[in-house]
């Protein structure tokens, strides 16, 4: 049964193989027909492992939903860039007042797609939805800070917040505005967007129609649409035989060398997904910092990332990435040293070493992961012992019940620093400084306090082994000979199409 | 497993054709299968490397250093090959012996209990053999957790089956022949019988099912571990190989091949020494099946 599949993939992928040279072919005979004009009416095909399980965003729907729809289909008041900067979007004048408690947003003049037109009701519903009692929208805890909303006029609402909140417009960039009578959002759309919600066949595609009466720029192409496919290989396939354009995001190094050749482009830009080996800093032996900076200091990181990620990606030395403001190239901080290591384990009293439990989902590349600390490990004497889960039972036994030792998590948010603040997140990180400093930054008065102290808060986690960031994942995308405009970061799954084009 | 039935007229040169074949199958499949064992025997006393010796170099093709190449982390996969043959003849090992004991108990039951048993018995063995192995196999590893164990448990559990149908069929002919009424009626106890007259009927008819049985074994550990719930890492089962070996197929085909080729060459070893071991064993179709 094993050899029939196995036999099943390698005949695809010949039979690929075969059609690239084929494309390649076609190729050669067609040359010198380049440098054609951008077609604004191309219907652009997108291929994407990530599809959302429903379509609102307040309803789990994934980051697959942020992918399709945010920024494309829905708007918000605050719009980020693929460099990860906040600006006015749906919010055409923003003023603040001087305690920052109290913000007046102007509206754009934009209509839904239905035809309604945007009103400050619209938007008192959207974001009253967000943090209401049914959502369990990612970001709901941090927009929490949202005490009361105000339509003053039409074109203008108030929001008082409880408490200061320097990222307050950050976060709204992720929060869509929906027309309050759209009704039920699992399966339909309406938003400002440049996009209309076409065909949606779940299971299989997501089609988005360009809207018409736009009140924004029109988008360089003709359409989108989403084409899902459960498999890394079958994606692959699509994109070598032409059923997708461009693949929003490849995990497998290994694949890529197919298309190294001159009829694609690969697109390296960064992720905010970092791979953690988080401990129970709860549960001895992990409550104790030097054996946390012992087990960091045990594994070569270096060769992890070459291993898994085949020389792209980075290495970092705490929980964030060098697109967010309070970076600091803390990848040495716990360097790969393995008599530091032994020193370290001998200070906490653990010479002889001890063993522990690595609790592994068995999706991605988490037990390749596991497999290689076991070994790293073993060289200082502590043993490892993987015990591999369903994400399913991750979620239960180690993010709800806090039952674990260490385990192997894939963190994608972008600015999730901010969990290391809160003592019953799962690795139960408890610090005292950590938790004054974040809460003080969220209530600083400029970007540079609020920088300035969440970089102390980077510095002290990285110093106390809080976890061990093993690696920054590169963003790959692989984008055909002859589309431009793809945005090249993968900042928490946004992905803007309106900018893409077929030359 | 088709079993040809001559004509009165051609028989003798059938007969003597089937012999013929019979020691070249026995031969191919006992190189093939010594092989295996001689690599899996030799695994337990020297490895060319340690399993989790990670310094050979990222996906390195086979060279004189690496018979054949390396993994992503570095591992000699020769090793490992060495280490999955293990595993292999473990788990066929293994597997079988779950699958003779517990099919030949529940068999014998059947045949010599009352008609009632007898008859649900059979029903049951009727379910089991129509439910599919891997399925049997996934409720074991909910039920155990994913290990070799789990594994062999439930390959052999869904083995048995066949084999209880056969013990039952056998033990009933042989229960129904005069001498052993005979016998019967002279006082001899059943488990007496059964030591005497049945199990010395059942065992030939045992040894060629038990043989597939091994290679369909290995097959299906290999499929468990493909899927994530054979043998944990960093057991390197074949099955577990192929797995990691598949996304990087295009760059490091050794990875995925090499795996592949021994699973073929094991199951083709067992299938045809069974062949071999039907035609010798049982040279005229013995009227069993």
């Amino acid at each position: 049964m094993i050899t029939r599949h196995h036999r099943n993939r390698l005949t695809a992928t010949l039979a690929a193989a075969t059609a690239s040279l084929l494309v390649l072919a076609g190729c050669a005979g067609g040359a010198g027909s380049t440098g054609a004009a951008p077609d604004a009416n191309a219907e652009i095909i997108v291929g994407s492992q990530n599809e959302p399980t429903n379509l609102d965003q307040i309803f789990g729907g994934s980051s697959g939903v942020t992918e399709v729809f945010t920024g494309n289909v829905y708007e918000g008041l605050f719009r980020i860039t693929d460099d990860a900067e906040v600006e006015p979007l749906l919010a055409a004048e923003t003023e603040v007042s001087e305690d920052g408690l109290t913000y007046t947003f102007t509206l754009q003049d934009a209509t839904f797609h239905s035809g309604a037109p945007l009103t400050a009701e619209a938007v008192k519903y959207s974001l009253e939805r967000f943090i209401g009692e049914e959502s369990i929208a990612a970001r709901k805890s941090q927009l929490s800070v949202i005490d009361t909303v105000t339509a003053v006029d039409d074109k203008t609402v108030e929001v008082t917040l409880s408490s200061k909140s320097i990222s307050f417009t950050y976060n709204l960039g992720y929060v869509w505005i929906v027309n309050p009578e759209a009704g039920d959002l699992t399966a339909a759309a309406d938003g400002t967007g440049p996009y209309s919600l076409g065909d949606y066949r779940k299971g299989d595609s997501i089609t988005l129609e360009v809207n018409d009466d736009y009140w924004g720029d029109a988008p360089a192409n003709g359409g989108v649409v989403y084409q899902y496919y459960a498999d890394p290989t079958a994606l692959n396939n699509a994109l070598v035989t032409g059923a997708v354009d461009l693949v929003t995001s490849q995990s497998n190094p290994d694949s890529l060398a197919e298309f190294e050749s001159g009829d694609y482009e690969i697109i390296e830009g960064t992720s905010t997904t970092k791979e953690l080996l988080a401990f129970n800093d709860r549960v001895a032996p992990f409550d104790d910092v030097n054996v946390r900076k012992a087990v960091y200091s045990a594994i070569d990181r270096e060769q992890l990332l070459d291993a898994i990620w085949d020389g792209r990606g980075q290495l970092i030395g705490s929980m964030v990435p060098p697109s967010e403001p309070w970076y600091l190239d803390l990848a040495d901080n716990n360097p790969y040293d393995p008599e530091l290591s032994a020193d370290l384990l001998a200070d906490a009293g653990y010479a002889d070493g001890f063993s522990f439990t690595i609790d592994t989902p068995d999706s991605g590349v988490h037990s390749t992961v596991a497999e290689f600390l076991q070994t790293e490990l073993a060289k200082v004497g502590v043993t490892v012992d993987i015990n591999i889960i369903t994400d399913d039972e991750w979620y239960e036994k180690v993010y709800t019940d806090h039952d674990f030792e260490a385990t192997l998590q894939g963190h994608v948010n972008d600015r999730d620093i901010n969990f290391y603040g809160n003592p019953d997140f799962y690795w139960g990180y408890d610090d005292a400084e950590v938790q004054g400093w974040l809460a003080e930054a969220e209530q600083a008065d400029s970007t540079e306090q609020q920088t300035e102290l969440i970089t102390q808060v980077n510095q002290k986690i990285s110093d106390d082994a809080a976890s061990v960031w093993l690696y920054l994942n590169p963003q790959l995308r692989i984008v055909r000979d002859g589309i431009t405009g793809v945005p090249e970061n993968g900042l928490n799954s946004l992905f803007y199409v309106y900018d893409i084009q077929e030359a | 497993m088709t079993v040809s039935v001559p004509t009165a007229a051609e028989q003798k040169p059938v007969v003597r054709r089937a012999r013929r074949r019979t020691s070249i199958n026995l031969v191919v499949g006992g190189v093939l299968f010594g092989v295996i064992v001689t690599v899996a025997v030799l695994s337990l006393f020297a490895l060319p490397y340690e399993p989790s010796d990670t310094t050979g170099g990222r996906l390195q093709p086979p060279s004189g250093e690496h018979w054949a190449g390396t993994d992503r982390l570095g591992r000699d996969l020769f090793t490992q090959l060495m280490i999955g043959a293990r595993l292999a003849m473990l788990t066929g090992l293994g597997s079988v012996a779950i699958a003779a004991v517990v099919g030949v108990v529940v068999g014998l039951v059947a045949a010599t209990a009352g008609r009632w048993i007898d008859d649900a018995l059979s029903s049951l063995l009727d379910i089991a053999i129509a439910f599919p192995t891997l399925l049997l196999a996934m409720l074991v590893v909910a039920w155990r957790g994913a290990s070799l164990d789990s594994a062999i448990l439930a390959i052999g559990l869904a083995g048995s089956a066949v084999i209880a149908r056969l013990t039952r069929v056998t033990a009933s002919r042989v229960l129904a022949q005069e001498f052993v009424k005979a016998s019967r009626t002279s006082g001899t106890g059943t488990l007496r019988l059964i030591r005497l007259h049945v199990l010395p009927n059942v065992w030939p008819t045992l040894i060629v099912p038990l043989a597939l049985q091994f290679g369909g074994a290995v097959v299906a550990e290999a499929s468990l571990s493909y899927v994530g719930l054979g043998s944990p890492p960093p057991n390197a089962s074949w099955g577990r190989m192929l797995q990691e070996a598949q996304s990087t197929v295009l760059v490091a085909p050794s990875a995925a091949i090499l795996p592949g080729l021994l699973l073929v060459a094991t199951i083709i070893g067992v299938n045809l020494l069974a062949d071999g071991l039907r035609d010798v064993a049982d040279p005229a179709g013995r009227s069993i099946r």
